[in-house]
């Protein structure tokens, strides 16, 4: 069974690692400065790593396949790294203790990359396929019991990608991109011509949809697919459109639950160069700015969460990932191997790109 | 907060890395794709589809046996006209789903089979038009669909005249196509706004600003339609084992189509290399990359010609299984030199990142 095989791989991978990891954990700085989290390849082998503000290696772990991104349990100082879609496996660990844990898909599941863990850190949620139904679903497991899978309840929409809590803690907001997919098929995207995208706000309590959000029926290609939270609550969303390049839409976008949603264009030229695809989101330590990343453009582009107006970019060859950093600046980093401090009022290189630096992933999470 | 300017604060980042690259994309990339491969077989395909249209109009209006097999004949031309057309998946053929309304696949679900049933019990005038079928599901315009119409149980019905409703269907599908072909033309005409960016890529244009730029959408399409072939048109009907093996997954399988499909966007494929003119601007070391790729291309080619048995069974035939299995893996070797050595020989960075879809 290819849940059973992928586990067991999984498994296999991580007692390969366990002679490096644990050394990795003992010596971690555990001081109380920022971490953060993501995905890369690194020499030929796919990891999760944690890196420090000075994009310094606390800790590595080896992954059977290429990441993506990371549910985060910041007070409990763990996380659960996933598999890129249409990824089988995730593996949770921890800064604290040594042991990881490997979370194999459920049968005719696949997860899609992202996930959440409950402020009180008893559940995890991951957005994943169910594909021969055709549906999105929000995977509910266990994080006191080995992250058991225990339920799962219905996103509302076809292909969830990124999922945020909401500020109230208690209600999940999930970005149906609207691409249905089968792993059978590969990536291959099955109903552009009658995708519709969604953002749905679901009570974890329940699991029942709460609220929806939906784009206009001229946009219904424009997928919408990873978010952040401002320092105001509102929710901020990149899409990546399916229709035709001449066509220049939109690519953020702001919603707050009972209000119509907006979307903003940043100049025509940066428009251009974003080549319709935001590929993450972060907002600074103050609420106040967001940074997109378009790895296509090589750009991240700055915007005023107050005004939805567009600031700034900053120019970062293949750059995607992006969390927040501190007041006013994100630290982002790129598939070949930068890793930059970057806002509207600074850009303070980390690592330099090169040929023989690692490739980070599409994501970047702060612990 | 505070005010900011429009611009950031001023600092150059790794400027090192941004150097001038010498040139290796053909200068004419653009229009020569576009006059000499797009053009040439939307032309072909636009004739195809027209005489199948014809070709229907006239049995539904006598039928006879030998009519049928005629158009039978024309839809496997059409079928074979398709193929290097469908490689161009971008500009004019993304716009308008035009490429779901002329073939839409994959298809797991069955919505096809299903939709296209659901017409032929109902039998309701409006889809037997042309105008009336363009607002219809997409599923239910394209060759997938007139390949049941023509070869799926009770086609031989059209023939003998006991399915003019069928029939007449069957016609306004390949009128759709033969319509939706003449506008892809418009749109790579040098009359078209489409065909002026591509074919001359410059620092005003919207799209297109350098031949490199161009050099990547082709790159790109090149990428896109091996992955399609591999992933969506031979593997889900070859399975992980014989046992899985279900050739009813494969596209046009009814009409044992299915290797001339992935052959002709093979040799369109072969066709789109040469037309644009990569060679040309390659010196020796980096042609011998863009050989490796013809050579895997021949080969997925030659194995698929080898095929015997009709597609429904071969991919559980265990020598034709062999090869199915051959032209996959060749096709995913094209894709690997395509997206990595081929793209770094023109002076393309494909992104790590650039990946579609996460």
């Amino acid at each position: 069974m290819r849940s059973t095989a992928i586990d067991r791989r999984t498994f296999l991978t991580l007692a390969g690692s366990a002679a490096a990891a644990p050394r990795a954990f003992a010596d971690a700085d555990m001081g109380d400065g920022a971490l953060f989290l993501g995905a890369r390849l690194n020499d030929g082998r796919y990891e999760a790593a944690v890196i420090d503000e000075k994009a310094r290696d606390i800790l590595v772990l080896p992954l059977e396949a290429r990441g993506h991104s990371f549910a985060i349990d910041a007070p409990r100082r763990r996380a659960v790294a996933f598999a890129r879609s249409p990824g089988r496996f995730a593996v949770a660990f921890g800064m604290a203790d040594s042991e990881p844990v490997a979370i194999a898909a459920a049968d005719n599941r696949h997860f899609f990359g992202h996930g959440i863990f409950t402020p009180d850190g008893r559940l995890m949620l991951a957005t994943e396929n169910d594909y021969d139904a055709g549906r999105g679903v929000a995977g509910i497991y266990d994080a006191t019991d080995r992250f058991r899978r225990i339920g799962e309840f219905a996103t509302d929409g076809i292909g969830p990608h990124e999922v945020v809590l909401a500020g109230d803690g208690k209600t999940l907001c999930v970005a149906n991109g609207g691409i249905l997919t089968h792993p059978d098929y590969g990536r291959s995207k099955l109903n552009l011509a009658t995708m519709r995208p969604s953002l749905t706000y679901i009570e974890i309590a329940s699991g029942g949809v709460i609220d929806k959000a939906e784009l206009a029926p001229e946009l219904h290609q424009l997928s919408i697919r990873h978010m952040a939270v401002d320092g105001a609550g509102n929710v901020w969303f990149g899409c990546q459109y399916q229709g035709e390049a001449a066509e220049q839409p939109p690519l953020v976008g702001r919603h707050r639950r009972g209000r119509e949603i907006e979307l903003f264009l940043a100049p025509s030229e940066t428009q251009r160069r974003m080549r319709n695809y935001v590929g993450s989101l972060a907002v600074d330590a103050s609420g106040d700015v967001l940074a997109t990343s378009s790895p296509h453009g090589g750009l991240v582009a700055f915007w005023d969460t107050a005004t939805g107006k567009y600031l700034c970019q900053r120019e970062l060859a293949d750059g995607c990932g992006v969390a927040p950093f501190d007041r006013g600046s994100v630290l982002a980093t790129s598939g070949r191997g930068a890793v930059v401090k970057a806002g509207p009022d600074i850009v303070s290189p980390l690592r330099t790109p090169g040929a023989d630096k690692p490739s980070w992933d599409n994501h970047l999470r702060r612990l | 907060m505070p005010i900011r300017s429009i611009l950031c604060a001023a600092v150059l980042l790794f400027a090192g890395a941004a150097a001038a690259q010498e040139r290796r994309v053909p200068e004419g990339i653009g229009a020569n794709v576009a006059d000499g491969y797009a053009r040439v077989s939307l032309e072909a395909f636009a004739g195809a589809t027209a005489r199948l249209h014809a070709g229907l109009e006239a049995v539904c209006a006598e039928p006879t046996r030998e009519g049928l097999d005629d158009i039978r004949a024309a839809f496997a031309d059409t079928v074979r006209a398709w193929g290097p057309v469908s490689v161009l998946r971008f500009g004019p053929l993304v716009a308008e789903n035009h490429f779901e309304r002329i073939f839409f696949w994959p298809d797991p679900r069955g919505v096809t089979l299903r939709q296209v049933q659901g017409v032929l019990a109902e039998k309701e005038p409006e889809t037997a038009n042309v105008e009336g079928l363009a607002g219809k599901s997409v599923a239910l315009q394209g060759l997938p669909a007139l390949e049941y119409v023509l070869f799926g149980t009770g086609s031989d019905a059209i023939g003998t005249g006991e399915e003019d409703f069928r029939c007449r269907y069957g016609a306004a599908i390949a009128g759709n196509a033969a319509a939706r072909a003449r506008e892809l033309i418009e749109a790579w005409s040098p009359r078209a706004a489409f065909h002026d960016d591509f074919a001359h890529p410059g620092e005003g244009n919207a799209l297109y600003r350098s031949p490199l730029e161009v050099a990547g959408e082709v790159v790109k399409a090149l990428g896109t339609s091996l992955q399609f072939a591999r992933d969506a048109e031979l593997l889900p009907a070859l399975g992980e084992t014989p046992s899985k093996a279900n050739g009813k997954r494969a596209p046009l399988w009814r009409s044992d189509l299915t290797f001339d499909l992935v052959g002709t966007q093979i040799q369109g494929m072969l066709a789109l290399i040469d037309v644009a003119g990569f060679g040309e601007a390659l010196d020796e070391e980096r042609q011998a990359i863009l050989d490796a790729l013809r050579f895997d291309l021949e080969h997925t080619l030659g194995a698929l010609e080898e095929i015997e048995a009709p597609a429904e069974a071969a991919f559980a035939d265990e020598q034709d299984r062999g090869r199915i299995a051959y032209a996959a893996t060749a096709l995913q070797g094209a894709n690997a030199t395509v997206s990595e050595r081929f793209s770094a020989a023109i002076g393309l960075t494909m992104g790590f990142n650039a990946l579609d879809g996460d």
